[in-house]
């Protein structure tokens, strides 16, 4: 990528160069230019808003910033290929489950002189950040899933929303049985994070960690058996999910969310927009509420979000820590907010959005405060994520290839080995 | 996919000839016998060099790599990490190997090759009788199975299989085949390497054609003459002059193919469950990347594209050895 990019970099920077020292213009960054990479896809108008952003900085600096913008799907391998060719980043925004991994293979700086307290930010976010007491992710935004539905689909049939599994089951088969173009929940089987709230939810947990620093995993557990369970029947038996879905993507979800061809979904909280600004026609016509727990309450859900992180590999680190400041200085965290509807990793920022009356918003605000879950914190977890072992166990039970049993069984065994290597 | 191979002759490489021998002469630097023999290696230097820097130089890092347990953190702080043979003892002490990734790669390639040459040779057949301007138009088509990006070609043809309302599944559905509950043909490992193998032949079939075609039009017009003046027909003179005049051609889109469908990637992780949700249906090249990228031991998947290397010039040693001698034989 660096190779490609090279002659057009070396010939701008030798240009700004030469317009540097005609002009004698001040700020000192003149000629050069930070790597940014940001997620795809969480902000439906990320280029205007990274354009202001990066005209904020040459201001600032007269640093120019190159944003490439990375699909989710292929941003670890993109990352862990960028450590291992030597061409990272400057600065990124890094999945929350990513940042101990990269951190502890040493390829990020260490910030924590340049935060000093980190009170300010969400407590998960910044723990998930951390290496022995030093930071390596920024928490930048923060983000969970609950169940986005179709309002006027449970109007005509005249639906509550759920709060207790055996209600939401119902739900389904009703809306399945009602509407033959409408899937009612489908049960995508290359989703992990549609699938752990019934993991969570039942009680279990995917591994903890015992005081002797060993990993066991509770996915083989009664109760997590018992949650997988019930989650894959209501494709196997109560038929309300698609036969396509088993081997669908998160990115499927919404797509078919989108066409109009599903009634209710596991999404994000920042999902709504996205999906408004892909068909207006749904204003109006979508809600959301937090994933009911098996009686009642609610079931956990991953509590996922970014960090920006500097990388080792940048020339500049001042100039790299000043943009990842003005990222999140509280103006242009606002603005994020309001555009992507993520919400944002400072505490004091984020009091507006658990008062707010937004449909949309509140919901999710709520899953978030009550209900929010991180993933085992083991750099190793990043392996059992990349090897998709709960995605094949998960695609192994809705296939039919393997009994709940057998198919937990195997994924606790991968997962125990994995955390477990090294250690 | 690599670029096709430039099937002309090689004589405009050498430059300029040698300049002819002058009248007056000094005393030369090399002896003669010297000069003639280190000639060609000095015009081979610069595309050596450059097949040095592109090719050997990452092949060499590849097999150094899969003597190390090199993961992440060696990448950051690049220590290596020697172990010997223990990557390639993993590798073929897993069942994996012998179950799943080498049958489907193995197995597929078979088919995918049998099906290009196959398609591409027919195809080749009817480009050879048509009309020049007819031909030309027939041959635009074809190329633009093979011009289209293999990233494209596969969700083109994952939509067309699309499960739940592809044409397939209508069709079928129409049909009766299938019940109105549809069948996840993705899940199931023939079915998916079926619609992988449908993807590859469509995308690599034009190749073959171009390539045969261009060896129909060199057999001479009179071997067929003197072959139907026997009495042989259409079958008996296609297998008996065409297919021994043009065994080269043959022989070098075959290979070709067999080194491009051993080592088939994108279309196979690009798929639904293809990228390791579906163990069942990983070939080697995906296992590799998932070794290597997924669970970060470079070292690991390193091991499996030496393995998938050898395998490869193995089987292309023993088919050029195979077809020499039957030459020598003739």
């Amino acid at each position: 990528m660096t190779r490609i990019r090279a002659l057009p970099a070396a010939s701008a920077a030798a240009a700004l160069a030469l317009l540097a020292t005609a002009c004698g213009t001040g700020g000192g960054g003149e000629g050069q230019t930070l790597d940014v990479w940001i997620m795809e896809g969480t902000n439906p108008d990320a280029t205007a808003y990274f354009e202001e952003v990066g005209r904020q900085f040459r201001e600032e600096t007269g640093v120019e910033v190159n944003v490439e913008f990375v699909p989710w799907a292929d941003a670890h391998d993109k990352f862990t290929t960028a450590i291992a060719g030597n061409t990272m980043p400057d600065v990124a925004e890094v999945g929350t489950t990513w940042t101990l991994e990269f951190a502890e293979a040493g390829a990020l700086l260490d910030v924590s002189d340049r935060v000093g307290d980190t009170g300010g930010y969400v407590e998960g976010l910044a723990e998930a950040g951390q290496v022995d007491g030093s930071l390596y992710g920024v928490p930048w935004y923060a983000g969970v899933r609950s169940v986005i539905y179709r309002t006027d689909v449970f109007e005509e049939l005249d639906l509550e929303e759920p709060t207790t599994w055996a209600e939401l089951r119902e739900t389904a088969i009703t809306i399945s049985e009602e509407r033959d173009n409408l899937t009612a929940f489908p049960v995508a089987g290359d989703a992990m994070y549609q699938m752990l709230p019934f993991v969570w939810g039942s009680g279990a947990d995917v591994a903890e960690q015992g005081s002797d620093g060993t990993w066991t995993s509770g996915i083989d557990s009664a109760e997590a058996r018992e949650g997988l369970t019930f989650y894959t029947d209501l494709a196997l038996e109560d038929g309300v999910s698609s036969t396509g879905a088993s081997t669908w993507l998160e990115t499927d979800l919404q797509d078919n969310f989108i066409s109009g061809d599903v009634a209710m979904m596991i999404a994000g909280s920042w999902t709504p927009a996205a999906i408004l600004a892909a068909d207006p026609e749904l204003e109006g016509r979508i809600g959301a509420f937090p994933i009911p727990g098996p009686e009642g309450g609610y079931s956990p859900s991953f509590l996922g979000g970014s960090h920006l992180s500097v990388f080792n590999a940048t020339e500049d680190p001042d100039f790299a820590w000043s943009y990842v400041e003005l990222l999140t200085n509280d103006e242009n965290a606002r603005r994020w907010s309001e555009e992507t509807t993520y919400f944002p990793g400072k505490t004091e920022q984020l009091e507006p959005y658990t008062t707010s009356d937004d449909p949309l918003v509140r919901p999710f605000a709520e899953q978030m405060a009550e209900a929010g879950r991180g993933l085992p914190a083991s750099a190793n977890f990043g392996k059992v994520q990349g090897d998709a072992v709960l995605q094949a166990m998960l695609q192994d039970i809705l296939n039919e290839k393997a009994s709940v049993e057998e198919a937990t069984s195997r994924a606790a065994e991968e997962i125990e080995q994995t955390l477990n290597e090294g250690s | 996919m690599a670029p096709p191979v430039s099937t002309r002759p090689a004589a405009s490489a050498a430059g300029a000839p040698a300049p002819p021998p002058g009248r007056r002469r000094r005393a030369p630097l090399l002896r003669a016998g010297t000069r003639r023999r280190a000639l060609p290696w000095l015009l081979l230097a610069p595309a050596l060099a450059v097949i040095a820097a592109l090719l050997l130089f990452p092949l060499g890092r590849v097999l150094w790599l899969s003597v190390q347990d090199y993961g992440l953190d060696n990448v950051v702080s690049g220590r290596p990490d020697y172990i010997g043979l223990d990557n390639y003892a993993q590798v073929l002490g897993d069942r994996y190997l012998w179950t799943v990734a080498l049958p489907n790669t193995v197995v597929f390639a078979a088919v995918a090759v049998a099906g290009t040459v196959v398609l591409g040779t027919l195809v080749a057949l009817l480009l050879a009788e048509l009309r020049p301007l007819v031909r030309t138009v027939v041959l635009g088509c074809v190329l633009v199975a093979w011009a289209m990006p293999a990233v494209s070609g596969t969700y083109v043809w994952v939509w067309i299989f699309d499960v739940d309302g592809g044409l397939v599944r209508q069709g079928l559905e129409a049909a009766g085949v299938v019940g109105p509950e549809g069948y996840n043909w993705f899940t199931d490992r023939l079915a998916f390497y079926a619609i992988a193998a449908l993807n590859v032949i469509h995308h690599g079939f034009p190749f073959v054609a171009v390539t045969v075609l261009a060896g129909l039009l060199t057999v001479p017009r009179e071997l067929h003459e003197a072959a139907l003046l026997d009495g042989a027909g259409a079958w008996q003179r296609f297998w008996n002059v065409t297919v021994p005049t043009i065994r080269p051609v043959f022989a070098v889109v075959t290979i070709l193919s067999t080194i491009w469908d051993f080592k088939v990637f994108a279309q196979v992780y690009l798929m639904p469950g293809g990228s390791g949700g579906n163990r069942e249906v990983l070939n080697l090249g995906v296992w590799s990347y998932m070794q290597s990228f997924g669970q970060q031991s470079y070292g690991l998947g390193a091991a499996i594209a030496v393995l998938l290397t050898l395998m490869l010039l193995g089987i292309t040693v023993a088919y050029l050895r195979a077809l020499f001698r039957d030459e020598e034989l003739r």
